[in-house]
């Protein structure tokens, strides 16, 4: 079977059409994320504290089950990896980002993607979430000028696990799955151990 | 819902994604587009002079509102509000701990949405478009990200308890 | 062997089933890389045809006409491609052919000097899974030979007449000249004001009607971001 997907950058269909997909996927996302309890800051931020790690077992299994599809389809020459849009990496910035990002996570309570859900479900603290990030944004965008030598460390380019360190790519996806599901396993232990008393 | 099933289910909205549209998910782009059409509806000039900004910007003049990820974002909110509102989950209320008042919650869910937005900026993505989408596909500064993520909520998370508990 | 299985718990045996998902991905190769796949049958098959040829009076007609529904592609170095290109060309050099966003379903008409680089370049596209690959045949040489600098009869019949005429007002709107039969058939195969390598002798191109169809490559970046 010859090669198809991505579809889009195929030329199945055209912006309109991705337009509507992405109304679609969202719905999927959100509808998913909501289910796993991620529309409440006290459940996201349970993980911090040990009691509920559900966001690790949530993240971390999307993960397995992404990867694990686009290996398989890539495998079987359905889908072309190399169409699919890889974040460049900037590897300082992204670095600090994250930290940042964590801080920003515990102490509001949500990320971007579960504030709006938390907003979608009437919490009003998600919503103060919400404009939070618009005026954190909107303040970096104008403090761009300083922070662009920083913002802009880094080689650009889509970089992967296996290919900055030479693995075979199987090997990493193997790796990542005895991760995960050792991580569930040590993540059911450390709950009993952390329960939290009546939350 | 059982979190591994609702990581299954992520991950194949993930997976229809890259399938159908060679992209992964994300969330911030949709901030980033609804701050340049902002700004650009208020004062074009200075949206054009600005370089972040202007990256939200199209060439053909078309509005910065019709973005990939501003349309998953809205569909986000209404998939979430479906969700919550089949569990019964959906009320208005503020999540907090027993020992801060509402005002202080609130208050701390603004700082943390300014800081989000610092640290999403700087590593171009956040937990959807990052961790989620670059830990599937295996780029390294996805990785890298997601660690330091988990690493700086975690150092902290001990002084900001009272919020919590 | 069912029992055991059937013992486990929901969570236990999606675990099973990831490690042993992750297992068999050991030896996965997931990117095509640049291998391509040819089918050599098939390939051979148009290239015997013709089909995937463009005539160069063809793509005059196109050009004037100011079809839309094509991207005419110049393989050519960038240098080149400022000295002279084909009215609504882009330039897209052969070393960034694979990385150049060419949509794969878009109608691509490909041209270099001559004709080997175009055919070239169509193989590899051919290659990859691109869908309308076209080549003009004869390049650059054939264009000028045809379209820029075609050959009109010294003493044309009637029928000639009506033929030269054509010829020579599709030569004017690329703003090149006829020459005369007698002239190339005495020997003189140089072009009207080919001489001097100094002096650009093709016309320049003026604003050319730019086709409405899709983007340019270079336009095309949108933001993938998240």
């Amino acid at each position: 079977m010859a090669m198809m997907a991505p579809f889009f950058k195929y030329g199945m269909f055209g912006d309109e059409t991705s337009l509507v997909l992405a109304f679609l996927i969202g719905i999927g996302f959100g509808f998913f994320l909501e289910r796993a309890g991620f529309g409440s800051a006290r459940k996201l931020v349970s993980q911090f504290y040990l009691n509920d790690l559900a966001v690790f077992k949530v993240m971390f299994t999307a993960i397995v089950t992404a990867m694990l599809g686009v290996t398989y389809l890539g495998w079987l020459g359905w889908l072309d990896l190399s169409l699919v849009y890889l974040v460049p990496t900037y590897l300082a910035p992204q670095a600090v980002g994250g930290l940042i990002l964590g801080v920003g996570f515990v102490i509001g309570g949500y990320c971007p993607g579960t504030s709006v859900a938390a907003t979608a479900t009437g919490r009003v603290d998600g919503l103060i979430y919400v404009l939070g990030i618009f005026a954190g944004m909107f303040a970096f965008a104008e403090l761009y000028p300083l922070l662009k030598g920083f913002y802009l460390s880094g080689d650009g380019v889509g970089l992967t696990i296996p290919g900055t360190f030479g693995l075979p790519y199987g090997v990493v996806v193997f790796a990542v799955v005895l991760i995960a599901v050792g991580g569930f396993y040590g993540a059911g232990l450390l709950e009993k151990k952390f329960a939290a008393t009546g939350e | 819902m059982n979190p591994y099933l609702a990581g299954i289910g992520l991950g194949l909205v993930l997976l229809a994604a890259f399938v159908l549209v060679g992209r992964g998910l994300g969330a911030t782009g949709a901030f980033n587009s609804v701050i340049a059409w902002a700004v650009s509806s208020v004062a074009p000039e200075h949206a054009k002079g600005n370089e972040f900004i202007a990256g939200y910007l199209t060439d053909d003049g078309s509005s910065p509102l019709k973005s990939w990820l501003l349309f998953e974002v809205v569909g986000l909110f209404a998939g979430a509000m479906f969700s919550g509102l089949l569990a019964g989950r959906a009320t208005v209320t503020t999540e907090k701990g027993p020992r801060v008042s509402v005002r202080t919650r609130l208050a701390m869910a603004f700082a943390g949405g300014v800081l989000m937005a610092f640290g999403a900026a700087l590593a171009r993505g956040c937990t959807s478009g990052q961790a989620l989408t670059g830990g599937a596909l295996l780029n390294l500064g996805s990785w890298a990200f997601m660690m330091m993520v988990f690493a700086g909520a975690y150092a902290v998370a001990y002084f900001v308890r009272w919020q919590w508990r | 062997m069912a029992g055991w299985f059937a013992r486990l718990t929901l969570n236990q045996k999606l675990a099973l089933a990831a490690v042993a998902l992750g297992a068999v991905a050991l030896v996965a190769v997931p990117y095509p890389g640049s291998k391509v796949t040819l089918d050599a049958k098939e390939l051979a098959l148009v290239v015997g045809t013709e089909a995937d040829h463009v005539e160069a009076p063809e793509l005059a007609a196109w050009i004037i006409q100011s079809r839309a529904d094509y991207r005419l592609v110049d393989l050519r170095s960038a240098a080149e491609f400022a000295q002279y290109h084909i009215p609504t060309a882009v330039n897209v050099p052969m070393n960034v052919l694979t990385d150049a966003g060419l949509g794969r379903q878009e109608k691509l008409v490909l041209y270099s000097e001559g004709g080997i680089h175009s055919a070239q370049a169509w193989m590899l596209l051919k290659a990859q899974g691109y869908k309308s690959v076209y080549m003009l045949k004869g390049g650059l040489d054939e264009w000028k030979d045809q379209v820029v600098f075609p050959v009109v009869a010294d003493n044309p019949t009637p029928g000639e007449r009506a033929r030269d005429e054509r010829l020579r007002s599709i030569s004017a709107f690329f703003g090149g000249q006829p020459r005369s039969a007698s002239a190339v058939a005495a020997g003189s195969t140089a072009m009207p004001g080919m001489a001097a390598a100094a002096a650009p002798a093709l016309p320049k191109v003026a604003a050319p009607p730019t086709p409405a169809g899709g983007p340019k490559p270079a336009a095309r970046k949108k933001k993938e971001g998240c």
